[in-house]
């Protein structure tokens, strides 16, 4: 590692933004998951760096209302037993290994926003809220609104807002490893039952996660929606589509070292069947919690 | 002047330090505490031979600055045995099941396995293998490490 480092460690939020109002464009440091093997291999010149781990307040975790906050120092571990947020949940079990998991953040995961990131695409599934903060006060940006513009040079993620589970979620990913690795291609699906849609996100198949609009639309329209069971040949209708979103999908990726193209999009597919065939079995009901 | 001075508890031992913020936890407990049980092999936080504890959570050393520790406390291999050489259950284990060979993957296990087992006292097969997946071994073949950690487990707790 070359270069002269400095490190700010402020204590809270507010001293945090001062400090970086000071320092546009510092690099942040939470977890270091990303950003020490970025400055040890010099993809990044080590420079200024400010360290978010002492600022306690960035760790909570809550439910309000109809909405879960989520800040943006949680761990992947603070997040993988949570039972408000399972989908959520179970992505951050699939990150990495246990070591990952006890220090990369979900703030990390924002900052860095790898198109393979596998919270990003559960997030897009859920089509959560992005909270940034800077010195002019807070303010809160769609996923697909943050993926585009990021944050300004003074500002930092200080969390992600959820709206509260109304239906079975689930994010499954295909790696190179089940899990220590990032994915081939993943598919997170969010089923609301209260407002009778499903939202699907497909990661690590284009620069960013893809939506798959038109396979959504199928689940809505040929659920039966008293049940919440999705008919075989709809799920497979589903998952067709969800392919067909994948190909046609702007700046899908190409054969790369990892997988050719065809078959993330083929991966694709199937996971979302599969995915489809978790929450959209007919659980009676169970699982439709009304906000 | 851009050191900072730090306080790390390491092995129970407080350690004060000024360092250099881009100076890893791994090396600072290499090379500033003399403590080398902690093995860098990748440097990239793939392989698991940095292991170690932070608050009791197990963490690579070689993706933590040293002055990210700070007033907290590390556990390093050199910390788990009892202070008259006593090794812990999960060393024993290893040296009985051939959970090593050359050794070298070997304290980042040991801190895995210490920290899995805390948290959970019967694991399944499945969840040993999970629970270890952040560490690579080239010499083992993982069978004596698997068998280690199921000698090591204490079992269901008493009711
Ligand atoms: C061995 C290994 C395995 C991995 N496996 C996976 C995997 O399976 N799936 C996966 O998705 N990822 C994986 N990762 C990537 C990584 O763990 C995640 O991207 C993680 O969420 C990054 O969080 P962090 O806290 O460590 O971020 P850091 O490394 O501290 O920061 C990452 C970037 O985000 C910026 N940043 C940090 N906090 C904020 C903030 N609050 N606001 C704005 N910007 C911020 C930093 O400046 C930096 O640019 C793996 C990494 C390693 C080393
Ligand atoms: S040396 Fe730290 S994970 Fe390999
Ligand atoms: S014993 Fe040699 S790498 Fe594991």
């Amino acid at each position: 590692m070359t270069g002269v480092a400095t490190m700010r460690r402020p204590r809270s939020l507010s001293e945090a933004i001062d400090t970086l109002a000071a320092s546009p464009g510092a690099d942040l440091l939470a977890g270091g998951t990303d950003l020490v093997p970025a400055l040890r291999t010099g993809a990044r010149p080590v420079r200024e760096m400010i360290s978010l781990r002492r600022i306690v307040e960035l760790r909570a975790r809550g439910a309000a209302g109809d909405w879960l906050t989520i800040g943006a120092c949680a761990t992947y571990a603070d997040l993988a037993g949570w039972s408000l947020a399972p989908g959520l949940a179970a992505t951050a079990r699939s990150v990495g290994s246990p070591q990952i998991r006890n220090t990369g953040t979900v703030g990390g995961a924002l900052g860095t926003a790898s198109p393979r990131g596998d919270l990003l695409t559960f997030l897009v599934a859920a089509d959560a809220g992005v909270v940034v903060t800077g010195p002019v006060g807070q303010r809160q940006l769609g996923i697909g609104r943050f993926l585009a513009d990021r944050h300004g040079p003074d500002e930092l993620v200080t969390a992600v807002k959820l709206a509260r589970p109304c239906g079975p979620q689930t994010y499954l990913k295909i790696g190179a490893r089940q899990t220590a690795s990032i994915p081939v291609a993943s598919c997170a699906l969010v089923v609301d039952r209260v407002r009778r849609l499903v939202r699907c996100a497909i990661g690590g198949v284009a620069s960013r996660p893809v939506r798959a609009l038109a396979a959504e639309d199928h689940v809505a329209e040929t659920a039966d929606w008293s049940t919440g069971a999705l008919p075989p040949d709809a799920a497979h209708r589903f998952g067709e589509l969800v392919a067909e979103a994948v190909t046609t999908a702007p700046d899908v990726a190409g054969d790369d070292v990892y997988a050719p193209a065809a078959y993330r999009s083929h991966a694709a597919g199937v996971l979302a069947r599969r995915a489809a065939a978790r929450c959209l079995a007919g659980a009676r009901g169970a699982d439709a919690r009304r906000p | 002047m851009t050191e900072i001075a730090i306080k790390i508890t390491v092995n129970g031992r407080p350690q004060e330090a000024v360092v250099e913020p881009r100076l890893t936890l791994a090396d600072f407990l290499r090379e500033n505490c003399r403590l080398t049980g902690t093995h860098l092999a990748c440097e990239h936080g793939v392989c698991g031979a940095c292991t170690v504890l932070v608050d009791g959570a197990a963490v690579r050393s070689c993706l933590m600055f040293a002055v990210q520790a700070a007033d907290r406390e590390v556990t390093t291999v050199e910390g788990i045995a009892a202070p008259d050489g006593t090794l812990s259950p999960v060393q024993a284990a290893f040296r009985d099941c051939h959970g090593l060979q050359c050794g070298f993957c070997t304290p980042g296990f040991i801190m895995s396995l210490t920290a899995l087992l805390r948290d959970n006292p019967d694991p399944t097969d499945e969840d040993i293998r999970v629970g270890l997946s952040g560490n690579l071994c080239r010499c083992t073949g993982y069978q004596g490490i698997l068998a280690a950690a199921r000698q090591a487990a204490p079992g269901p707790a008493e009711a």
